[in-house]
């Protein structure tokens, strides 16, 4: 793992582009954020000595030490917890929840006093905590290791929720929100964190919002996290038929960024939003209204929606007929393109 | 590549140590998981123990006679970086297939 450059005000930008893993991105992120803010810390379950079970955290331990790495037991409400009184005493806690479906046993100290506490404290008391959680589906782990939270934290007024698609927007995304004044969620697409990508260090391009990562005219698929590749390929595919496909990354799932859907389903009048998370009051439900909101009068057909399934997140072995896949997506865009008004 | 080190487990009921016999595999060596590794005794037996992953040998420690606390490394595996975590597999990176294909008649007004 390379180490991180931290000469500021160098003239040059030279090797400013690196090729690296999403893993190895966040990594970076961290080791950085460390290094620049004496007020860091960061802890979760085998965060420490292990280097955690993704190894996002591996090294900093070593470089950074023992009283800002640390492990913790075996306990989520503790974790959560503890990254509360260490934001009233000026810190800014960077905890980990090991899973996704870890993050249940902490929702009371999520919902009622990171999201609240600069609230109820009349801004005296802000939350400056980023929440880093390993997320969705895709690597066939058991139960409580594959699920989609984003839905239950967007509803929570107080958080920020955010998820990266590629190494580069976990780069810059992670340092970014680890610098926010507010709770985030960090939602990391756990399936793609092996994948390389390039990160361009010294561009980042803006944090906010949401991105264009492929231009089209006829339909916008929009999606995040994990899904974001898997749009990219389906748009490719339908580049094959002649279908030019628009793929917004939302990145931000809290606020979301309504302006880039209505400009982008406003060019191609045509959209489809996919996710891993079940169906029913899915974030998908939100993004239709949105768009629905800003562009009823020129869409061609409704909003659909590709999606998990309205169950709970099933084993591994039935993982691929779960998570929204090529041909159920094209199924999607197709509906939307042979749609007759009545 | 990463090292991976494997401590001298708990071989039962509370038994602090374990006297290595023979070892099984040595340096250089690419093993499986569950490959039996070295034979130990403890007060209670000789037993082999089975690999805990697959990776290459890159040191072990101790030899025939000599004796290992329990917790002390026993031996160091190479890794590959982008084995997966402790729970799951690496998902394939495979070239997308489709039974769909999209046909539309499109009207650009």
């Amino acid at each position: 793992m390379s180490s991180p450059t931290l000469e500021s005000g160098t003239a040059t930008t030279a090797a400013a582009t690196v090729t690296m893993s999403m893993q190895q991105a966040l990594n970076r992120a961290l080791d950085e954020v460390l290094a620049e803010n004496p007020k860091a810390v960061i802890f979760g379950e085998d965060c420490g000595r292990l280097g955690g079970v993704f190894r996002i955290t591996d090294g900093l331990q070593a470089r950074h030490g023992a009283q800002r790495v640390f492990d913790t037991p075996l306990a989520e409400s503790g974790i959560l917890g503890m990254s509360v009184g260490l934001a009233m005493a000026g810190f800014h806690p960077i905890p980990e929840v090991q899973f996704d479906g870890f993050a249940y046993p902490a929702i009371n100290q999520i919902v009622c006093q990171i999201a609240r506490m600069n609230y109820r404290s009349r801004g005296t008391l802000p939350m400056p905590i980023t929440l880093r959680v390993p997320s969705f589906g895709g690597i066939r782990a058991p139960e409580h290791h594959g699920e989609s939270l984003e839905a239950l934290f967007a509803h929570v007024p107080g958080l920020k929720v955010v998820s990266p698609s590629n190494p580069h927007e976990a780069y810059h995304l992670l340092k970014h929100a680890a610098t926010r004044p507010d709770p985030v969620i960090f939602m990391e697409p756990k399936s793609r964190y092996w994948q390389k990508g390039e990160v361009d260090i010294a561009n980042p391009g803006s944090p906010e919002g949401a991105k264009v990562m492929r231009e089209g005219r006829h339909l916008t698929l929009v999606a995040w996290g994990a899904m974001v590749a898997r749009c990219l390929q389906v748009a490719e595919l339908a580049a094959e038929d002649g279908i030019e496909i628009e793929v917004l990354d939302l990145r931000w799932l809290k606020p979301i960024d309504a302006a880039a859907l209505a400009a982008s389903v406003g060019k191609t009048r045509r959209a489809v939003v996919v996710h891993e998370a079940p169906l029913t009051s899915g974030l998908g439900a939100e993004v239709a209204q949105l768009i629905t909101q800003a562009c009823f009068d020129t869409l061609k057909a409704p909003v659909e929606r590709v999606t998990g399934f309205d169950v709970p997140y099933p084993s591994g072995d039935l993982e691929d007929e779960y998570i929204p896949n090529i041909d159920r997506i094209l199924f999607g865009i197709q509906r939307v393109l042979e749609y007759k008004r009545g | 590549m990463a090292e991976l080190s494997f401590p001298l487990p708990d071989l039962g009921e509370g038994l602090i140590e374990a006297t290595v016999l023979e070892w099984l595999v040595a340096p250089g060596d690419q093993v499986e998981r569950n490959q039996p590794l070295v034979e130990v005794e403890t007060t209670k037996s000789a037993v082999e123990l089975p690999s805990p992953q697959a990776g290459k040998v890159v040191r072990i420690h101790g030899g025939p006679g000599e004796k290992i606390n329990v917790g002390e490394p026993l031996i160091v595996f190479e890794v590959p970086d982008d084995t997966a975590g402790i729970v799951g597999t690496v998902p394939k990176e495979e070239a997308p297939k489709r039974r769909v294909r999209l046909s539309a008649v499109l009207d650009e007004d």
